[in-house]
């Protein structure tokens, strides 16, 4: 980057001395986030403490023209907070304030570094939490989760985070701090937090957000059962969806990771399962008890080999550490992965995991899977052996066939993950030259100069161009213009 | 090259059919905006030929209101242009419906009400019920982002809204969203197009996510002697684990227009759920109104349907007030003074209230809006007018102050996806 000290000389003004990094062994640090086959080191990484140094900061890198790379606790599986074409890399891992918890109106207000897990132990005690639950949760930042729109086994019944945020306040890519939105109801004019959650760093950086806190719920009851096959646990997702019963989440794992996990931390699962569903239900005690009842009945009538529902808070912690532990198990027995994070309607999951299964055979890869199996949305991890080139490219195939496999279900690129650099090919699959023009455009619109984040979210293709007109409809003969 | 309307019209013939254009005089002035008649009413039959006349309206320079079952017509500011009116009503068709996803996808201008119908065999439900949504267009209450008393539990439809194809300025039909109930796939286009009043495109077909019918739902009514003993109570539901789908707080007046006991003000809360679950929170509710010295009594279900046409009536003019629920007492007082013989009722739950006034003194009115303005302006909540005379939303800005920053965002979202200012132009925020 040209002018690299000149402008770190400039970022130290704005944020002091102490946070501007600019060696190769501390920009290193910075060089990808979880999904680790995207490298990009940023010229310089500096980690503001203020909305204020965040917009300078801004401010001086469109004078400057250089890109700029929002990060929060590097945890994305997207290769969003990667700096593949350099520029300034903004840490906000410094800016971790509650800077308001109003449990009357159901709502915080909290910097974007703030992590995910910690707002909800602010508040647990008084009956409140934050409902977004990625995985990541205990480390993942709510800036993050806002960025990438994440998710977690919760969702379910809880929406993703789009749903929880009210309001916030955004340095965007023209330097312009905006604040949208807010604690109370029904603002006038387009629904601008709607269409910023999600962005991924594309239109700014998000320096304030106001979320929504939810009343933890009487009762919470957790069911396992497990299945001979995941094509069978499959069904039963389905009828359990089709009965018209929304758990608060509905998780399955099937052999590979039930094996994987019982190796790493302890049997939690019963051995010799093929599939395990983890079902939650929350809400009024009697609520949960007539619903896990239908639903243990649905397990039995549909070849459950084994339903159990947990006894105490103990039992459903230790049925939950499995699933919450997955990604580290599998490192057990695979050394990489590949992660897809398609959708498909939830009707069709028996049909893709048969597919899947099917893949794993033809390419002799081990497929395994932990997901949300409630929304469709699907997180199997094609393992393979990194030393070994022949593998990982079968691995990609797979990758590739699965996400082709979902959309032809009438699926969704990704349900909670997010596009960042991973799956910005791949939007061509959902949307057509139109829609992908439109969201050049509203990206332009945020970030004139095309320096917010970029090669993330969209992809390189003629539609998100410069000068590109969608067809327009043809008029049937004889129209008069 | 300019062309008389004649052939205009013979143009838009051409493309939709005879029968779906109009130019008589009598169904111009039907379906004028706030007095200003179109030149054209077209009905488009598919959304093929919706995006066909809305490439010829551009290629023409029209402005293109788009309209549903007319109900919101008189909200937001006067219209700058009205060249041609986009009536989506004949838009009404299933295009899928997946039962076993609770998903269904549908055109724009099929009412909640057909909907609805649609959708009780399969015991499932859009939990959507803006005033008056029996004969509203779901296309019109996306582009409102109309809501009733089902916000409490359910979101308003920018929360239900899985994806949304609309036709573009320039006829060029456009998708966003995904079909399913979770993706992240690209920005959420389908947030933006939501509340958006037809200003960045026309809406043709909204997927949504369906609920399941409950088994068994109950209302109640509570009814306090002040309105601080009924905001105690929204409180106190508010900080338990209480699931209420409604909280819907009436002052006296909304009570009155329902038929209801006279009260400084009441709570008409519904729970749907199972039987066990609904009388276990029956209990807890009556026991929170007895400590808070209120009246609790059963309602049917049908109390809803009263509600829903005392509020949908015509004849008043209608404001929106967002608020916070801490603020709900304080607000009724002072939207009681600022406005003779207001009747105030909403969703406690989120702070979402409607403000009913008689068509009076069009000073009096806009001074009233303005002063209950500053008081919800401390939790930057706002006023805006839902309903009301052109001259009212001429005196006073209907839709209140938005930041310049936020406004000036706005402004650039609307250069860029409808750069000749045709799309129901001057009616918006700011007159986007």
């Amino acid at each position: 980057m040209a002018g690299t000290a000149r402008i770190a000389a400039e970022l130290e003004r704005i944020v002091g001395a102490d946070g501007v990094f600019t060696t190769h062994e501390a920009r290193m640090t910075y060089e990808a986030d979880m999904h680790t086959l995207y490298k990009g080191e940023p010229d310089v990484v500096v980690l503001p403490r203020s909305s204020l140094q965040v917009r300078d900061i801004v401010r001086l890198c469109r004078r400057e023209r250089v890109p700029v790379v929002p990060r929060g606790s590097g945890t994305g599986l997207i290769g969003g907070a990667t700096a593949p074409k350099g520029g300034v890399m903004v840490s906000l891992t410094r800016m971790t304030d509650i800077l308001d918890i109003d449990l009357p109106n159901r709502c915080a207000t909290v910097q974007p570094g703030l992590i995910n897990l910690w707002l909800t132990n602010a508040v647990r005690d008084r009956g409140y939490f934050f409902a977004p639950d990625p995985s990541s949760q205990m480390v993942s930042s709510i800036g993050g989760n806002v960025s990438t729109n994440a998710g977690g086994p919760h969702c379910l019944k809880y929406g993703i985070t789009t749903n929880h945020v009210l309001g916030l306040e955004f340095v965007i890519g023209t330097g312009e701090v905006v604040r949208v939105g807010g604690k109370a109801a029904d603002r006038p004019g387009y629904d601008l937090p709607g269409a910023m959650v999600g962005a991924e760093g594309t239109f700014g950086l998000v320096t304030a957000i106001t979320v929504r806190l939810l009343h933890t719920p009487a009762a919470v009851k957790t069911i396992l059962a497990t299945f001979a096959t995941v094509v069978d646990a499959s069904e039963v997702v389905s009828a359990i969806i089709a009965a018209g019963i929304v758990p608060a989440a509905l998780e399955m794992l099937d052999e590979a990771m039930i094996g994987a996990i019982n190796a790493a931390i302890g049997k939690v699962y019963p051995d010799g399962a093929g599939a395990v569903l983890l079902i939650e239900l929350d809400g009024p005690g009697a609520e949960v008890e007539a619903q896990a009842e239908r639903i243990a009945a649905i397990c039995r009538e549909r070849a459950a080999l084994f339903v159990s529902v947990a006894r105490d808070e103990l039992e459903r912690a230790l049925l939950w550490k499995g699933r919450k532990e997955a990604a580290g198990a599998i490192g057990r027995i695979a050394s990489a992965y590949l992660l897809q994070d398609a959708v498909v309607p939830r009707s069709k999951l028996p049909e893709i995991m048969r597919e899947m299964v099917e893949l794993g055979r033809r390419y002799n890869l081990m497929i395994a899977n932990v997901f949300h199996a409630g929304d469709g949305n699907l997180h199997p991890m094609i393992c393979y052996d990194d030393r070994n080139p022949d593998e990982f490219a079968r691995a990609q195939e797979v990758n590739e066939a699965l996400l082709r496999a979902c959309i032809a279900l009438g699926g969704s690129v990704t349900g909670e993950h997010g596009v960042g650099m991973d799956k910005a090919k791949n939007l061509p699959l959902q949307y057509a030259d139109a829609d992908l023009n439109f969201m050049y455009r509203l990206r332009r619109v945020f970030d004139p100069d095309g320096l917010m984040n970029p090669a993330k979210l969209l992809p390189s293709h003629p539609a998100c161009g410069e000068g590109f007109r969608p067809a327009r409809p043809v008029l049937p003969a004889g129209t008069w213009v | 090259m300019s062309v008389t309307a004649r052939s205009l019209g013979g143009a838009f013939a051409t493309v939709v059919g005879a029968e779906a254009v109009r130019d008589d005089a009598a169904s111009l002035a039907a379906a004028a905006v706030d007095g200003v008649p179109p030149r054209f009413v077209v009905s488009p039959p598919s959304v093929e030929q919706l995006a066909q006349v809305m490439a010829l309206a551009s290629a023409e320079g029209l402005a293109v209101v788009p309209r549903g079952s007319g109900s919101a017509l008189e909200q937001g500011l006067p219209p700058a242009r009205v060249d041609l009116v986009v009536d989506l009503r004949r838009l009404d068709a299933v295009v899928e419906h997946h039962p076993d996803d609770q998903t269904i996808t549908v055109q724009a201008g099929l009412t909640a009400g057909a909907l609805a119908a649609r959708l009780a065999p399969h015991g499932q439900a859009l939990p959507l019920d803006p005033p008056g949504f029996g004969t509203r267009t779901l296309g019109g209450v996306a582009a409102t982002q109309a809501s009733g008393p089902l916000r409490a539990r359910y979101g308003t439809l920018r929360d239900l809204l899985l994806g949304v194809r609309f036709v573009q300025a320039d006829g060029v039909l456009t998708w966003g969203g995904a079909k399913v109930v979770k993706s992240v796939t690209g920005y959420d286009v389908p947030k933006l197009m939501v509340g958006a009043l037809g200003t960045l495109g026309v809406l043709a077909e909204l997927t949504l996510r369906l609920h399941p019918l409950p088994e068994r739902e109950a209302t109640w009514l509570a009814s306090f002697r002040s309105t601080s003993l009924a905001q105690e109570c929204v409180a106190a539901v508010l900080d338990s684990t209480l699931q209420p789908n409604r909280l819907e707080l009436l002052d006296d007046r909304a009570l009155t227009a329902c038929g209801l006991p006279v009260a400084a003000a009441g709570l008409a809360i519904s729970v749907a759920t199972v039987e066990p679950a609904v009388r276990a929170q029956e209990a807890e509710l009556a026991a929170i109104v007895q400590r808070l010295r209120g009246r609790f009594e059963t309602m049917g279900t049908s109390f809803w349907r009263v509600y829903d046409r005392a509020l949908a009536a015509p004849g008043a003019v209608v404001l929106r007030i967002g608020t916070v629920p801490t603020e709900l007492a304080v607000v009724l007082a002072e939207a009681r003074e600022a406005l003779t013989g207001v009747a105030v009722s909403g969703c406690a739950a989120v702070g979402a209230l409607r403000a009913r006034v008689g068509l009076a003194d069009v000073d009096a009115l806009a001074s009233g809006i303005e002063r209950l303005r500053a008081i919800v302006a401390d939790v930057d909540g706002g006023v805006i007018v839902e309903r009301a005379p052109r001259a009212l939303r001429e005196k006073v800005d209907p839709w209140g102050p938005v930041p310049a920053p936020a406004l000036e965002v706005m402004r650039a979202i609307k250069r860029e996806f409808d750069p000749a200012g045709v799309l129901n132009p001057g009616r918006f925020v700011g007159g986007l």
